[in-house]
């Protein structure tokens, strides 16, 4: 388990509030991987990232039969070429209060970030992109287990 | 068989490069980024650094299997994600394009747009967006 840095919870925010768009990347059990960019992302607690689950196709069908996953810093960057990899989990709005992974609570996490695009709306997001609507289905939760860099000079380095 | 990329997608990805995901046989995910590529219809060429290579090469080893998404503001203006089979020749990843998909958040998000064949796509690019070539790039 690794512990996130004041640094990077900075970054791992909506880029509204001076953080940065993600990529997610999955892999079905065969090993095809499957990688798109996400706008609602944030730290919880020490440990953990959270995705709003909107539009999650080959996400959703990967993560359930294979729980791992990859979050790279994709824009803006800005010197933090971080990649997060760990276990990954979709926690839909349908699980029960008292469900719980690893170490965190579904009642308690979509109370929180449950109904993202009221909490922190797309308002910077142009409107050529932004979805004329959203739907959030649940959270995609990432538990960090590591932090590389994805640096050119220093692909793969350990940072945590 | 693979298929030829757009204009707008070759302009975007070339600028501003790509984020690289590649498993292991059982399924385990690396990401590496690289900040520029070239594209030649259907082949993306990626170059890599030592490090770089040393982080995939054992992946595609046993798992040809590549998934490419656009970096930097691509990441928000060039919602396309690339599939298809990559190899290691000299100092570059060179990808054979099978599979192009949109990931534009909203109704539009996983349509496969290489089935749609290289002229519908490039329509399909062009009346959505104006910017065929990313800001600042030549």
């Amino acid at each position: 388990m690794a512990k996130l840095t004041d640094e990077m919870k900075d970054v791992l925010k909506i880029v509204g509030k001076g953080g940065a768009v993600i990529h997610l990347t999955t892999c079905s059990a065969e090993g095809v991987p499957n990688i798109v960019a996400e706008r609602f992302v944030t730290h919880y607690k020490d440990e953990y990232i959270l995705i709003g689950e909107m539009f999650a196709q080959k996400t959703k069908v990967n993560l359930n039969e294979n729980e791992v996953g990859c979050i790279s810093i994709a824009h803006p960057v800005k010197g933090h070429s971080w990649v997060f990899r760990g276990p990954c989990t979709i926690i839909s709005h349908a699980a029960p209060a008292n469900y719980r992974w690893h170490g965190i609570k579904a009642g308690e996490a979509l109370d929180e970030w449950g109904e993202w695009s009221t909490k922190e709306p797309p308002d910077e997001v142009p409107p050529d992109i932004a979805p004329p609507k959203l739907a959030q289905r649940g959270i995609i939760a990432l538990k960090v287990d590591e932090v590389y860099s994805f640096a050119p000079d220093e692909a793969g380095k350990k940072i945590l | 068989m693979g298929i030829a990329l757009t204009p707008r997608m070759k302009n975007w990805i070339e600028a501003l490069g790509v984020h690289v995901a590649t498993a292991t046989a059982k399924g385990f995910p690396t990401v590496t980024v690289a900040e520029k590529c070239s594209v030649d219809n259907d082949t993306i060429r990626i170059p890599v650094t030592p490090g770089q290579k040393d982080q995939i090469a054992g992946n595609l080893s046993e798992n040809p299997n590549v998934a490419l998404a656009p970096g930097q503001l691509g990441s928000v203006r060039a919602p396309y994600q690339f599939k298809g089979k990559g190899k290691i020749e000299g100092g570059e990843l060179v990808v054979s394009v099978q599979q192009i998909y949109c990931t534009k958040p909203g109704y539009e998000a996983g349509i496969r747009l290489d089935v749609m064949g290289y002229d519908q796509m490039r329509e399909f690019d062009e009346s959505r967006w104006k910017d065929i070539t990313p800001p600042g790039a030549r």
